[in-house]
């Protein structure tokens, strides 16, 4: 973890937040972050991708956000939830071609805010999870910071992450693509998912956790401070 | 359901018995079910863990082992578990362990209840996991035919119609005569002080030998009645009941308890003939009155009609091949006995034996001849050789000419290594399991299933104890007959696909009889012998092994259905081919079949993959 990551995930970095925060982010801010001594066992996980318009949070925007819960190592269905995100802007082409949305699909949809209000209570006193995070972290803290004044910090477990360090520890090296979601899963006998959106990915990232934390730590007595990135 | 979950929602329809739900309630899976990642070699289940879920494997497969490390299934993609635990309140019976990295999805109980209890094909499925469902899969298939032929699942216990009306053999013909009218009844036990069965009068006895011949009502009723009457037991079958009276020309058969000899009731003509067509008795009783082989031809050429027949009324295939093996008996009986008119009474004792699918009484509409001579050991070569090779000679050529052709590999009484003094056979037997050779060991097979047809079957009963005490003892013939019994392979592959014959004449097929029979009786073989058991039909010997600790209770029950069920779909295919005009094989196309039958099929053809694998932590292997 460089740096950056540690003073972002600092609990000076949190208090701070906490105290600039309004409106639901407060109320999140209010229930108190998972211990990291806890066992992974016992924690809910919300599961989370973002589609976007970009890759940089400051110039694109969040166009569907999907998620699932983890709980006692199953990825709840019931859970699951999947939003289109109206934009302020016009879906551009070349986005348009990566996840397929475009403007008339997300023409009635709800803006981020009303996603925002439903989202953060969810993720209240649980841990995020989300292959390669940085993307649903800057997206979802940058819109907070706009409308409740602070930015989005909460316990994060990157299964990116986690799959790098099993490469690095096993100190092979690795092809190009290998850390994609698709091919991690395919590693893990995992089915592929043929419908390619937030939720789906969402459900596909909460599956591979379950599959990468069961090959390390099959009694469910590994701690959460051993996952998190 | 949200969109999203499509993709688990296709999964589940494209699986059985998903299938069978409407698009609404399927639409509603999804969202209730949770996904579980089980590592390879991870315990999912066992029984110390509580379980309110339906597993379905999403990816990936699972074993289940009863608690005595039996191997009892192997479940792979679209494959649901966990049943049996829901309904004994989570309580799981079976360990079931992640043969591969697996992905679950569990279905929380009530959601499975609420499924089940508005979807009864949905609920059947799953009521009757496993073996069990096979069972139900076969008793659905039966009650489709309206016509039960009760004669043949029926037991004679079933025919007793009233309580025992019996008097002790002291009682005068007078207060028999005046107990049988006031029974309202047609005949009368007479019991000795044990309460042991003594005799029989009935109301044509005392007609006969009292009324006629003038006698005194003062008379005891033990110096008319029949002594020691012939009987039967309560577990035998009616049809036994039927072909016993016709054989011996009796319209009254008392039933004793096994071993006992004490009477239970009697059945009588009436009692039976209420129930039944009488075609395979009739067609028996023809046959022993014949003196020609040709006229027998006549006879036996009926035989694919006769099963028919009994296929239609819905006879088990254990019914109809103990039917169809009676006729094959009985034409042997007949030939044996116009053989001793032929060639004289024989210089000494012999017994007749069938082997094979006669010797299991399960033959079909094509069966071929396995039989063999043994031979008293006062017999001399030198002096009796030409009588028994003539016996032989006329009683194989009878067979093949009345339709039971010649053996291919020559397993006949013709043959003169297969006709030899007990003692020789002894000494073939030693050899075979003191030290066995594969080939030899497969093709000798047929002579570990002989049955006494005709003569002195104390011969062979002997030597029958022998062999069954020497086979169970001995581990490397043990081994080797299981390294040949799993020489027959299942067609089914990994993912429940079945695995058709190609090419040639039968392409696109599956050969029901060395695919699917040949396994089950191959492994009901080795129980039988690996534990001592004498029975030799397939059905007795599974029943038998049930108590043994070389096969799970539960296993050798799915055998046995597995058995009855694949038994019956090629008597089925037989019949249909009959009915069509074709000559009846053993080569079925499934695509001949409902999709129902198809996954009941394939539910057996997994059940003898199973058990065949068992074989070897049992008994080992070797060989082949």
């Amino acid at each position: 973890m460089g740096l950056h990551e540690k003073i972002l995930d600092s609990q000076v970095y949190r208090r701070w937040n906490r105290k600039r925060a309004t409106g639901p982010l407060a109320q999140f801010y209010d229930i108190a972050p998972v211990a990291s001594d806890r066992h992974i066992s016992d924690i809910e996980f919300v599961a989370l991708d973002l589609e976007t318009t970009g890759l940089n949070p400051k110039n694109n925007e969040i166009i569907s956000v999907g998620w699932v819960l983890i709980r006692n190592r199953g990825v709840d269905f019931s859970s699951a939830q999947h939003f289109l995100v109206r934009p302020t802007k016009d879906v551009t082409e070349s986005s348009a071609v990566i996840h397929g949305i475009l403007d008339s699909h997300v023409a009635d949809a709800p803006d981020i805010e009303t996603v925002l209000r439903q989202l953060l209570p969810v993720l209240a006193g649980r841990v995020l999870l989300a292959h390669h995070a940085p993307i649903e972290l800057g997206f979802l803290g940058r819109a907070c910071k706009k409308l409740y004044g602070a930015s989005l910090q909460l316990p994060t477990v990157d299964t990116l992450v986690l799959a790098l360090r099993d490469i690095h520890r096993q100190g092979i090296p690795f092809k190009s693509g290998a850390l994609k979601l698709q091919n991690l899963r395919k590693l893990h006998n995992l089915p592929p998912y043929r419908a390619h959106n937030a939720l789906t990915d969402a459900m596909a990232t909460a599956e591979l956790f379950l599959a990468q934390i069961n090959k390390r730590d099959p009694k469910g007595e590994l701690e959460l401070d051993r996952v998190l990135r | 359901m949200s969109l999203e979950l499509k993709d688990i929602r296709d999964f589940l329809a494209a699986h059985h018995p998903f299938d069978l739900l409407p698009d609404d309630d399927l639409d509603q899976i999804p969202a209730r079910l949770t996904a579980r990642y089980f590592r390879k070699g991870s315990v999912i289940l066992q029984p110390d863990i509580t379980c309110l879920h339906l597993h379905i494997v999403r990816t990936g497969a699972v074993e289940t082992q009863s608690p005595d490390g039996q191997l009892l299934a192997r479940l792979s993609e679209g494959e649901c578990f966990g049943v049996r635990a829901m309904f004994r309140g989570g309580k799981a019976a079976n360990r079931i362990t992640a043969i591969e990295d697996t992905l679950v999805y569990q279905l929380p109980e009530s959601d499975f209840h609420d499924l089940a209890g508005k979807h009864p094909q949905f609920a059947y499925f799953f009521e009757l996991m496993g073996g069990a469902r096979l069972r139900g899969g076969m008793q659905m298939a039966e009650e489709r035919d309206e016509d039960q032929l009760k004669l043949m699942s029926l037991q004679v216990s079933d025919l007793i119609a009233r309580d025992v009306v019996s008097l002790p053999k002291t009682a005068t013909v007078r207060e028999a005569g005046q107990h049988m009218s006031k029974e309202r009844v047609s005949c009368l036990l007479l019991t000795d002080d044990g309460g042991e069965i003594a005799g029989i009068i009935t109301d044509r006895d005392l007609r006969n030998r009292v009324v006629a011949l003038g006698l005194d009502y003062t008379t005891p009723v033990a110096n008319i009645m029949t002594r020691n009457p012939i009987s039967i037991t309560p577990d035998a079958y009616a049809f036994d009941a039927l072909l016993t009276m016709t054989r011996h020309n009796i319209r009254h058969l008392p039933v004793v308890a096994a071993g006992a000899d004490t009477p239970v009731g009697v059945i009588t003509t009436t009692n039976l003939l209420m129930r039944q067509s009488l075609s395979a008795v009739y067609m028996a009783g023809e046959i022993s009155k014949m003196d020609t082989a040709e006229d027998m031809a006549g006879v036996i050429a009926q035989i694919p009609e006769l099963l028919r027949q009994l296929i239609d009324a819905g006879a088990t295939s254990q019914n109809a091949g103990h039917i169809v093996t009676t006729l094959a008996d009985t034409v042997t009986s007949r030939l044996l006995e116009l053989g001793e008119k032929k060639f004289g009474p024989p210089p000494v004792p012999y017994v007749w034996l069938a082997g094979g699918s006669q010797g299991r009484q399960e033959q079909t509409a094509i069966s071929d001849q396995d039989n063999c001579l043994m031979l008293d050991d006062s017999y001399d070569a030198g002096r009796h050789g030409d009588y028994f090779r003539d016996l032989a000679d006329f009683v194989c050529d009878g067979l093949n000419t009345a339709g039971y052709v010649y053996c291919p590999g020559e397993m006949m009484a013709k043959t003169d290594k297969w006709r030899q003094t007990a003692a020789t056979w002894h000494q073939y037997f030693t050899n075979w399991i003191q030290s066995p050779e594969p080939k030899a060991l497969m093709l000798c097979s047929v002579w570990f299933d002989l049955r006494p047809i005709y003569g002195k079957a104390s011969l062979y009963e002997q030597l029958h104890r022998q062999i069954v005490t020497m086979a169970s003892g001995n581990r490397i013939f043990l081994a080797f007959m299981v390294g040949n019994a799993q020489s027959h392979q299942v067609p089914l592959g990994f993912f429940r696909n079945f695995v058709m014959i190609r090419g040639g004449e039968h392409d696109r097929t599956l050969d029901m009889k060395h695919s699917g029979v040949v396994p089950i009786v191959d492994i009901a073989r080795i129980h039988a012998l690996g534990n001592g058991i004498a029975a030799v039909n397939t059905s007795n010997r599974l029943q038998a092994a049930i108590h043994t600790s070389s096969i799970s209770a539960q296993g050798a029950r799915d055998l046995m259905d597995a058995y009855e069920f694949i038994s019956i779909t090629r008597l089925k295919h037989q019949v249909a081919q009959i009915r069509a005009g074709e000559r009846p094989d053993n080569f079925l196309r499934p695509e001949s079949l409902s999709a129902f039958e198809r996954s009941h099929l394939k539910d057996a053809f997994n059940v003898i993959k199973t058990l065949q694998t068992a074989l070897e932590s049992s008994f080992g292997k070797s060989g082949t």
